[in-house]
């Protein structure tokens, strides 16, 4: 009943610097053909999940030798890579690619991150397991980054705190900025509340009532900005992406708060979505 | 050597496997090692053995395998050798009875080793004459039901060693088994040396990660992280791990407002990744068979904060040296611990240099080196010696196993 093991997948270790940057290291890889490294043409195939037809769907990195005889390929912060998720394949020649599976994930240097100044866009890799055991990217590139911290709940508000990145001059660009929450899907018009500012530190409260008033019996969701005084200027997503989190929705979580809302009593809460952006969700009690 | 280990499934997730695959491994360097997994329910397993370890199953149950033995008349028959107050028992039937029967009547090896207590049963009543029989223990002898201890008292006797992984346990099996000529030794589990740079102590972050299961007493943490916060709102908690307390802790979290300091992250597999990027482990369980987790997070260079629970952690934990031990449940002496470490950086380096230093006993290699010295003993004393024991042993055995029975009609 014995039976020789089966080929396991090949699996890839991933290093993150502080920069946003990730290398990735293939320690038990059987090379196809023997020869030197002249004839060695491996890469790395990112592949954009539900666009790999597209114009960016694919990013190629080289594959090179380490000393230690593995293979190592490396994901600077300075190539573009756009928002999504990526899935990681190892390819040889005309091959077709194939997934690779995670190894060891040492993105000690993501936690608690606090990128420098500096205006071009904010790159943002995490790896991950998916579910079903493969090695995929979630990435971010944005420009400004309004990045959300602490948030308090009050009986009837909630309270944020954080910070913009990747504006010339924070204050001045926070300075008459508000915050602003758009009904998702909605005709509901815009809700804004004043900003307070500390150089690059903001916060704000919202009032729960104020968003549950045009509240029709649904689920009303209100993705949240900040919107700069200059209507000419890009507004900032208010979201969470600066640590080693992949997935925020179900991790970070915040109780439920009852409002009296248009359609009678609601409950209101913030929440991540599937992209880690912040919102806040108005539905009925179950 | 030829050392042939039996386990109920080689291709699961847990911490008997790990450290399984982790001693099997070490000692494949140098000894010729098999895994005999009782079950297979999935073409590839978890954990990698490695190598040089061979792995074979003896009841296959992937539906899609030709192999498949779901189907046999047997699989639906109840056992009768593996124990019926064996946790598992439920899983086992007439077809393991026969196959495992089989498998050790004709095991050409020289230590067979059984990894929970119904194979032990199993090993001690139908291995061949010849291979050393060892019965590892990998929960307590005090965890287990007296229906249990009955069974094992029966035929613990026919075997050569029993191992434990903790002294106190060892200690338990001496004083409350008879085991006439059957060495009881203290082995502990072994812990890898972790693929990646241990923590630096900077992070201001207090890892936790195990089974939310109530004898994990997150909700002590919790509540000891609530006065840890309102002292040092900038340190943070981390509890990785899945399972049925979910929903109270995250409940409790919310209650006590805390859900901007601690975060259930769900299971991670590897753990050493995210214990690295702790500063300082905490374990508030009420019960530890061993302690992998201390193990695991010292290895990472993590100071560990611990209950003073039975059976592991004062065996792991040099306190104050190199982790803190306080008492079971109390809330305020783990908030304390936890503030000592955390108010003072220079401690909590020291003490996480000692820990990564400390743990190194727990390496394979060093837990194999035991390993084998015990074998090659239990091999030395072999021969005359070895039969007359067990000849001894089995007639003891059966007449604790006659004394079960009677007690059985008289409950009926």
């Amino acid at each position: 009943m014995s039976e020789p093991a089966e080929a396991a997948p090949a699996r890839a270790d991933c290093v993150a610097d502080s920069a946003g940057g990730l290398t990735f290291h293939i320690a038990d890889w059987a090379r196809p053909a023997p020869g030197g490294h002249d004839d060695w043409s491996g890469a790395l195939v990112l592949v954009r999940r539900g666009g790999r037809d597209g114009p960016d769907g694919e990013v190629r990195l080289p594959l090179g030798p380490t000393a230690d005889g593995g293979l190592q390929a490396a994901l600077p912060s300075t190539v573009a890579l756009p928002e999504g998720r990526w899935d990681v394949h190892v390819a040889y020649r005309d091959a077709e690619p194939w997934r690779l599976a995670p190894g060891l994930n040492d993105l000690r240097s993501l936690v608690d991150r606090r990128p420098g100044p500096s205006t071009s866009p904010l790159s943002v890799r995490i790896p991950y397991a998916t579910k079903h055991g493969n090695l995929s990217l979630r990435s971010w590139r944005r420009a400004p980054h309004a990045e959300a911290g602490e948030i308090r709940l009050e009986d009837d508000t909630m309270a944020v705190r954080g910070r913009l990145h990747r504006v010339a001059y924070p204050s001045e660009w926070l300075a008459d900025a508000v915050v602003e929450a758009r009904c998702r899907g909605g005709e509901a018009p815009v809700r804004t509340a004043p900003l307070e500012v500390e150089g690059p530190d903001f916060s704000f409260t919202l009032s729960y009532a104020e968003l549950a008033r045009t509240w029709g019996g649904g689920a009303d969701v209100w993705d949240l900005w900040l919107r700069p005084a200059d209507r000419t200027m890009a507004p900032a997503r208010l979201a969470r992406i600066l640590d080693d989190v992949a997935d925020k929705k179900e991790i970070f979580t915040y109780p439920p708060r009852a409002v009296a809302g248009g359609r009678g009593e609601a409950l209101a809460r913030p929440y991540y979505t599937r992209d880690n952006d912040l919102a806040v969700r108005i539905e009925a009690l179950v | 050597m030829h050392i042939s280990f039996l386990i109920h499934n080689a291709y699961g997730i847990g911490g008997t496997i790990r450290t399984t695959y982790n001693l099997a491994r070490s000692l494949g360097e140098q000894h010729d090692v098999e895994i005999v997994s009782v079950f297979r329910h999935r073409d590839q397993p978890i954990f990698d053995p490695g190598p040089r370890v061979r792995l074979s199953h003896l009841v296959d149950l992937r539906k899609s395998s030709p192999s498949y033995d779901g189907g046999d008349p047997d699989h639906g028959r109840p056992a009768e050798v593996f124990p019926v107050t064996e946790g598992r028992y439920k899983q086992y039937s007439a077809l393991t009875d026969r196959r495992i029967a089989d498998h050790l009547r004709s095991l050409e090896a020289d230590i067979v080793v059984g990894t929970r207590p119904g194979l032990n049963v199993h090993i001690a009543r139908e291995a061949r004459r010849g291979p050393v029989r060892v019965g590892q223990e990998h929960l307590t002898l005090s965890t287990h039901s007296n229906g249990l201890k009955r069974a094992l008292r029966a035929v613990y006797p026919r075997l050569d060693a029993v191992t434990t992984v903790t002294e106190a346990d060892a200690r338990t099996y001496r004083g409350q088994m008879r085991l006439p000529g059957v060495r009881v030794e203290a082995v502990p589990n072994s812990v890898p040396a972790p693929g990646l740079d241990p923590a630096d102590g900077t992070g201001k972050w207090v890892v936790a990660a195990g089974r939310l299961a109530p004898v994990k007493r997150y909700d002590l943490l919790i509540h000891a992280f609530a006065k840890v916060s309102e002292a040092r709102p900038d340190w943070r908690l981390r509890i990785y791990g899945g399972g049925v307390q979910h929903a109270k802790l995250r409940t409790l979290i919310d209650k006590l407002g805390l859900y901007n300091n601690v975060f259930l992250m769900g299971p991670a597999n590897p753990l050493d990744p995210e214990w690295a990027k702790g500063s300082i482990a905490a374990v508030t369980s009420s019960l530890e068979s061993f302690g992998m987790t201390i193990v695991e997070a010292m290895r990472c260079g993590l100071p560990v904060v611990s209950t003073d629970c039975p059976h592991g952690p004062a065996e792991i934990i040099d306190n104050g040296v190199d982790g803190r031990l306080v008492p079971t449940g109390d809330t305020d002496a783990i908030a304390a611990a936890l503030l000592d470490l955390i108010n003072n950086d220079e401690l909590r380096q020291q003490m996480g240099q000692a820990a990564l230093k400390d743990s190194a006993r727990f390496d394979p290699s060093r837990v194999a080196g035991r390993y084998e010295t015990l074998f090659s003993e239990l091999i030395g004393r072999g021969g005359l010696r070895g039969s007359l024991h067990r000849a001894r042993g089995s007639l003891i055995g059966g007449a604790f196993a006659a004394k079960d029975s009677l007690r059985k009609v008289r409950v009926a």
